[in-house]
C-alpha cells in the first residue's frame, strides 16, 4: 500500500541531494507567490472589520505593548498563562501597523495588520514544505489555496492569536527536517524552531512527534544520530530559557505572594473542561460546531485525507500530526478546549488534502496502463475536479464574502471614538475595560493597568485590587461588552459595578450591545 | 547598567567561542556526503610507491619488538622499517639490533647521537637514510593495521604530498580521564582534522603521518626546538601550500593509549600546548594566503588557552547570573554561553555511542555517566595544562616530557 501511494504521488524523487534546476526553482517561486497573493489578498481586504474583536486579541496586543514599553511581559503582574514569545513577536512587528493605520477602527482590530506577513510566510512555508514532501508543483498550490482561502483560516488567521505564530515556526521546523541536503545545520535549525513553536503557543507541542517522525525519516542512516541529538539539543534548550526565566525570577514553584510557572502550567491543564468534543451541548461540541458552520469541507476532507495518508510514507509526518492534534481534542479526559486550537492544524489538513488529491489524479490518469483511453481518463479527472470545486466554492465564496464585507466591529470602534471625545481628564479617571479596547484607551491617556482596567483583574488579581480600597466605589467607568458580561457571576465586583451605574452611552444592540455606564458612587 | 553591558559582552563572546568549536568538532557529521568523504578510498591493489617507516624509540624496549613485528605483518610490497634508538639506551638499542639481525630486507637501526634527546631530532637523525619515496612515522607503541600502507599508497594518487591516517586512543574503560581522552582522538581525527585538511590549514598529528620525503627534505625535516614538531611541520608545509589529505577508517586507524596516570596526561598536555604556543610565536602560518585561513590558525593554535579560560570564565559567568542580582534579562542572557556547552556533552555523548559501534567495543550507561560528570573535572585538568605550558614557556623551560606507555591498547585492541 505504502509504495503504490508513494509511487503514485510520484514521491520517489526526494531522495537524491541534487540541487535543483534553476527552470524549476524559478517555476516554483512564481507558482508559491501565485497562490500566495490571493489568500493575502483575502486575508488583508476588510481586516480590521471582520471578524469582531476578541478578548485575548487584546490580550496578548496589551502584553506586546508591555514588552515594547519596558514594563515586563505583561501590563499586569505576568503570571505564566502562556510563554511570552508569541506577543514578543507581536511587538516587534508593530511598526507596521503604523504605516497604514486611521484612528478609525479600535486599535486591536488596526494591529492585525501584523498577521499578513505571517500568513504570508505560512503559505510560502507550506509551500515548500509540499515539494519538498514530494507533491507536485500543482497539489503544492493547490495545499496553499485550502490552507488560505478556507473561511475558517481567514477568520482565525486574521486574529492577533499565538497560535498563528506557533504554526508559522513548526512549518519552518518541518521545512527544515525535510531538507534534501540532511545538513545537521538543518536539523538543528529545525530544532530551534520547534522551540520557537512551543514558545509562541505551548500546545503546539502535539506536534512534535511528527517532526521527530519526519526527521527520522528524512535523516541518513550514517549521520541520524548526530541529526537527532542536534534537532534535540537545541529544542530543549530552547524551551529550556522559559523555566529559566521563571527560576531566575524565583517563580518556578509555588510559593505564597508570588506567581509561578508551576502554578501557570497547573492553572491551563486543570481549566474548567469544556466537556467532550462529541457529546451535544457541551462548551467543546459548540466550538466544534462553529468550526464546522466555517469550514466543513477543510475538517472533514482534511481528516479523511489524514487517515489515508497514514499509509504514505512520504506524508506519515503529516497525517500523524492531524491525527495527534485530534487525538488530543477528543480524549476521554479533554480539558478546556479553545477556539483557535484548530488554527494549529489547518495546515496540516490542508496539505493531507492536497496529496490526496494527488493520488486520485495520478491514479486517474495512470492506473491500468494497458487500457489507455488518455482522453476519457482526463473527462474523468477532470469532471471529478469540477464536482468538487463546485460543492466547495460557492460555500467558501460564503464565507469569504462576508469576511471581506462584514462590519462586525462599529460597536467597538464607535464605543472607543465616544470615550475619546466625551470623557473628560482621562489621566485622572479610573475605566474598567475588556482587553480588546483596553489599548486604544492607553493611547488616549488613560493611566495603563490603574487607570484603565482590565475587567477581570478587579477581582482577580490581589495587587490590583489592593489599589481600589474601596471596591467598586473607588471606580469611574464601566464599559459593557458582550465579554464582560459572559461570566458575571464569578467576578462580584465587576458586578457591583454594573449594577450601581447608569448608562451614559450605547451602541450596537442585542448580544453585541456595548454600554458605556457611569458608576453612581453615592449609591 | 555598565556591569550588564560587560556582561552581555563576555556572554556574547562565550557563546560564540563555544558554538564555533562546537561546529567545528562535528564537522564529518554535517553531511553523510561529508561523512562518506573522511573514508580511505577503498584500494585497488596498484603499489606505487616506495615507505620508509620511521619508529623512535626511547627506553621501549617491552613494547618494541611488538610493534615492529606487527609492522612486519604489512601487506605491501615496498617498504622498510627505520628504528631509531639513543646512543644512551642500550636496552632499546639490543631490542632494535635483534629485530635487524632477523629481518636484515626490512628492519635497520639509525642511532641519535645527539647529547640531548627529543622526539624531532631523532627523526631528523634517520631522514637521511630513508630510501622510499615517502617517509612514514608511528610510534614505538603503535598497533598499525596491515593495510594501511596500501590504503595511504592509494591516497597519494593525485598531487596529495602529506597523508594523515586515524590515531585512536581505545583503553577508554581505564579511567574516568581515559574515557574523555579517547573522545578527544575520536572527535579529532574523525573529524574536526578533516576540516582542517579541507581548510588547508592543518596541525599533523604524531604519528600514522605520512610525506613525500623530497618535500620532508625540502621542507628541512622536524624543527629540533619545537614540542609540537608534529603540529609545526603540518603548520609549515600547509603554509607552503602543501596538499594535505586525512583519511579515517576504524578498521585502518593506529591503536594507542592514554597516559597511564593523570599526571602524565597533565604533563603531555603540558607539551602539547607549550609546542602549540611555539609554533604560534613561529609565525609560519602568517605565509597562509587567505585571512580566514590565518584566522583559523590563530584560533587553533590558541585553543588550549581559549578553553582554559572558557573553562574558568563560565562558570563564573553562570554564577554571577545566579546570585549577581542582575536584570532577568541579562541574568538570562548570559546562560547563554551554557546552551553549546551542553549541547556538547550531547553530542560527546552520541559520539561515545558511535565510538563503541566502530571499534566493537561495549560502552554501558556507566561509561555515559563517567563521560558527564567527568567533564568538569577534565576541563579542569586542560586548564591546569594550559596554565602550566605557559608558566613553562615563561620560565624557558623546554625540555621534553615523555609519555610513559605500558600497552593497556594491546590487550584491548586487535
Amino acid at each position: 500500500m505504502t509504495t503504490v501511494l508513494d509511487t503514485l504521488a510520484g514521491a520517489a524523487t526526494t531522495e537524491a541531494p541534487a540541487p535543483a534546476a534553476p527552470s524549476r526553482r524559478r517555476r516554483d517561486l512564481w507558482t508559491a507567490l501565485a497562490v500566495t497573493l490571493p489568500v493575502l489578498i483575502v486575508q488583508a481586504w476588510n481586516i480590521t472589520g471582520y471578524p469582531t474583536v476578541s478578548d485575548d486579541e487584546g490580550t496578548y496586543l496589551a502584553q506586546a505593548w508591555s514588552v515594547q514599553h519596558w514594563h515586563g511581559l505583561a501590563p499586569y503582574t505576568y503570571w505564566y498563562d502562556h510563554p511570552p514569545l508569541g506577543w514578543i513577536q507581536i511587538a516587534m512587528l508593530s511598526w507596521l501597523p503604523a504605516l497604514f493605520s486611521s484612528p478609525a477602527h479600535v486599535f486591536t482590530a488596526e494591529m492585525r495588520v501584523v498577521m499578513i506577513p505571517v500568513t504570508a510566510a505560512c503559505c510560502l512555508l507550506l509551500f515548500v514544505l509540499a515539494r519538498r514532501l514530494g507533491l507536485a508543483r500543482w497539489a503544492a498550490g493547490l495545499g496553499v489555496l485550502l490552507f488560505g482561502l478556507s473561511p475558517l483560516s481567514v477568520g482565525l488567521q486574521r486574529e492577533l492569536f499565538l497560535d498563528n505564530f506557533a504554526v508559522l515556526w513548526i512549518l519552518a521546523a518541518l521545512v527544515l527536517a525535510a531538507s534534501p541536503r540532511r545538513h545537521l545545520w538543518h536539523h538543528i535549525s529545525s530544532g530551534l524552531a520547534a522551540g520557537a513553536a512551543v514558545l509562541s503557543k505551548e500546545t503546539m507541542l502535539v506536534a512534535l512527534p511528527a517532526l521527530v517522525l519526519l526527521l527520522w525519516q528524512r535523516s541518513d542512516r550514517t549521520t541520524r544520530k548526530f541529526s537527532l541529538v542536534g534537532f534535540g539539543s537545541a529544542f530543549a534548550l530552547t524551551v529550556a530559557q522559559y523555566p529559566l526565566y521563571a527560576l531566575l525570577k524565583n517563580e518556578l514553584l509555588p510559593g505564597t505572594g508570588h506567581v509561578s510557572l508551576w502554578g501557570g502550567i497547573a492553572f491551563q491543564l486543570g481549566r474548567a473542561g469544556s466537556g467532550s468534543l462529541l457529546t451535544s451541548g457541551t462548551g467543546s461540541n459548540q466550538t466544534l460546531n462553529s468550526w464546522l458552520y466555517y469550514d466543513h469541507v477543510l475538517i472533514v476532507a482534511g481528516l479523511a485525507a489524514a487517515v489515508a495518508m497514514v499509509a504514505s510514507r512520504q506524508l506519515r509526518a503529516v497525517a500523524c500530526a492531524v491525527l495527534l492534534f485530534t487525538a488530543v481534542a477528543v480524549r476521554p479526559d479533554a480539558g478546556y478546549l479553545p477556539a483557535m486550537y484548530i488554527i494549529q492544524v489547518l495546515p496540516f489538513l490542508a496539505l493531507c488534502i492536497a496529496a490526496t488529491a494527488q493520488v486520485l489524479v495520478r491514479t486517474g490518469l495512470h492506473a491500468f496502463p494497458r487500457v489507455g483511453l488518455r482522453p476519457v481518463r482526463w473527462a474523468a479527472v477532470g469532471a471529478v475536479a469540477v464536482l468538487a470545486a463546485g460543492y466547495v466554492v460557492p460555500h467558501w465564496y460564503e464565507g469569504d464574502r462576508t469576511a471581506v464585507t462584514a462590519d462586525a466591529n462599529a460597536q467597538y470602534d464607535r464605543a472607543v471614538q465616544w470615550i475619546r471625545a466625551d470623557i473628560p481628564d482621562p489621566a485622572r479617571t479610573r475605566i474598567v475595560v475588556d482587553d480588546a479596547m483596553w489599548l486604544d484607551l492607553v493611547h488616549d491617556g488613560f493611566k495603563p493597568g490603574t487607570g484603565v482596567i482590565w475587567f477581570y483583574k478587579v477581582d482577580l488579581d490581589p495587587a490590583v485590587a489592593h489599589g481600589f480600597p474601596k471596591g467598586w466605589r473607588s471606580l469611574d467607568y464601566i464599559v459593557s461588552t458582550p465579554t464582560l458580561r459572559q461570566d458575571p457571576n464569578s467576578l462580584p465586583t465587576v458586578e457591583q459595578a454594573l449594577t450601581h451605574s447608569t448608562v451614559i452611552a450605547s451602541f450596537g444592540s442585542g448580544t453585541n450591545l456595548i454600554q458605556i455606564r457611569k458608576i453612581d458612587k453615592s449609591s | 547598567m555598565v556591569s550588564s553591558i560587560f556582561m552581555l559582552l563576555v556572554s556574547a563572546t562565550l557563546f560564540c567561542m563555544s558554538a564555533l568549536t562546537l561546529w567545528w568538532m562535528l564537522h564529518a557529521w554535517r553531511t553523510p556526503e561529508i561523512l562518506e568523504g573522511t573514508r580511505f578510498v577503498p584500494s585497488d591493489g596498484a603499489h606505487s610507491l616506495s615507505f620508509s617507516l620511521l619508529v623512535p624509540a626511547r627506553h621501549e624496549q617491552e613494547v618494541l619488538r611488538h610493534t615492529i613485528e606487527r609492522l612486519l605483518e604489512t601487506d605491501y610490497p615496498d617498504y622498510e622499517i627505520l628504528v631509531i634508538v639513543g646512543h644512551d639506551d642500550p636496552e632499546t638499542a639490543e631490542v632494535a639490533a635483534r629485530l635487524a639481525e632477523e629481518h636484515p630486507e626490512q628492519v635497520r637501526v639509525v642511532t641519535d647521537t645527539h647529547a640531548v634527546k627529543n622526539k624531532p631530532k631523532a627523526l631528523n637523525s634517520a631522514l637521511p637514510h630513508c630510501r622510499g619515496r615517502v617517509v612514514g612515522v608511528f610510534d614505538a607503541e603503535d598497533h598499525v593495521h596491515p593495510d594501511l600502507l596500501s590504503h595511504v599508497d592509494h591516497a597519494f594518487r593525485g598531487d596529495a604530498d602529506v597523508v594523515q591516517g586515524g590515531v585512536q586512543l581505545i583503553n577508554f574503560h581505564s579511567s574516568w580521564y581515559s574515557l574523555r581522552n579517547c573522545l578527544e582522538y575520536f572527535f579529532w581525527f574523525r573529524s574536526r582534522l578533516h576540516l582542517h585538511a579541507s581548510r588547508g590549514f592543518i596541525p599533523l598529528g604524531g604519528n600514522t603521518v605520512f610525506v613525500r620525503t623530497e618535500v620532508l627534505r625540502q621542507a628541512g625535516g622536524w624543527d629540533e626546538q619545537c614540542l609540537a614538531e608534529d603540529c609545526d611541520l603540518g603548520v609549515r608545509l600547509s603554509s607552503q601550500g602543501a596538499k594535505v589529505v586525512v583519511a579515517y577508517d576504524s578498521a585502518m586507524v593506529t591503536r594507542e593509549e592514554t597516559p597511564d596516570t593523570l599526571y602524565g596526561l597533565l604533563r603531555q598536555r603540558t607539551r602539547w600546548n607549550q609546542g602549540f604556543l611555539q609554533v604560534y610565536r613561529k609565525k609560519d602560518w602568517k605565509q597562509l594566503p587567505t585571512v580566514r585561513q590565518r584566522l583559523l590558525a590563530r584560533w587553533t593554535l590558541s585553543t588550549p588557552f581559549l578553553q582554559a579560560f572558557s573553562g574558568v570564565v563560565i562558570p563564573l559567568d553562570v554564577a554571577l547570573a545566579l546570585f549577581g542580582h542582575l536584570r532577568v534579562s541579562v541574568a538570562l542572557a548570559s546562560f547563554l554561553p551554557v546552551v553549546p556547552t551542553l549541547a556538547t556533552f550531547a553530542f560527546e555523548a552520541v559520539a561515545l555511542h558511535d565510538f563503541g559501534l566502530q571499534y566493537g567495543l561495549r560502552v554501558r550507561p556507566w561509561h555515559y555517566v563517567k563521560l558527564i560528570v567527568g567533564g568538569p573535572f577534565y576541563q579542569v585538568v586542560l586548564a591546569a595544562a594550559a596554565l602550566r605550558a605557559v608558566w613553562r614557556e615563561g620560565r624557558g623551560q623546554r625540555g621534553w616530557e615523555l609519555t610513559r606507555h605500558v600497552g593497556a591498547h594491546l590487550t584491548e585492541g586487535a
